[in-house]
């Protein structure tokens, strides 16, 4: 892969377990793409929250 | 407020009435198809949709876990960490073995992508099995 930005593999990580999650854990197609979006956002959401506290107080 | 979760518990039986288990299928295969072939046990107990999805994108983040220099950790009991990363990926079935024969996975950890490569990697054989897991919960129909 020729891309070495870690917020596009972020992004592109979070999708492929948000489509998974959601399809795993609900049955109709609605219901399936609102937990997908609900997992892809706590996840980017997650990590940039994470990466500016870091950037704050890192390690 | 009070009546609610009465309520909410009569109505329960005829909405959430578990479907008949798939008693024609033993659980071991299911378990074997799931493994082997991401996806497989939801379309053998008849979930063609959701297994089509799982038998995409397990593959999908398994390829491109290999894609951005991952490693298919070896099984090295005396490394407990590596060793439980080795596990979660022999999770993924069929495409870990592939990748085996094919010399692939072998890492590269000076890649800037070795991280995530190793996390795709992991993600993928440990969905799989949870997807295992709800392929066991529709066999017994409980879903």
């Amino acid at each position: 892969m020729n891309t070495t930005s870690h917020l596009l593999l972020m992004a592109l990580f979070a999708g492929c377990v948000a489509v998974v999650g959601g399809v795993l854990l609900k049955d109709t197609p609605r219901q399936q793409a609102r937990t997908a979006a609900e997992i892809f956002g706590s996840l980017v959401g997650a990590a940039l929250v994470l990466g500016w506290v870091l950037y704050f107080f890192p390690l | 407020m009070a009546e609610r979760p009465s309520s909410r518990r009569a109505a329960r039986p005829a909405a959430t009435a578990p479907a008949a288990p798939h008693a024609a299928r033993p659980l071991a295969l299911v378990y074997l198809a799931g493994w082997l072939i991401p996806g497989g046990g939801h379309l053998w107990l008849g979930r063609t949709v959701k297994g089509l999805v799982f038998l995409v994108m397990l593959p999908a983040m398994f390829v491109i876990g290999l894609a951005l220099d991952g490693r298919l950790f070896p099984f090295t009991p005396g490394d407990p960490l590596v060793a439980l990363a080795s596990l979660a990926n022999f999770g993924s079935g069929l495409p870990y073995f592939i990748a085996q024969a094919m010399g692939f996975g072998a890492g590269r950890a000076l890649a800037p992508t070795y991280e995530f490569g190793n996390a795709f990697l992991i993600t993928a054989g440990l969905l799989n099995a949870l997807i295992i897991i709800d392929a066991h919960d529709i066999a017994l129909g409980r879903k």
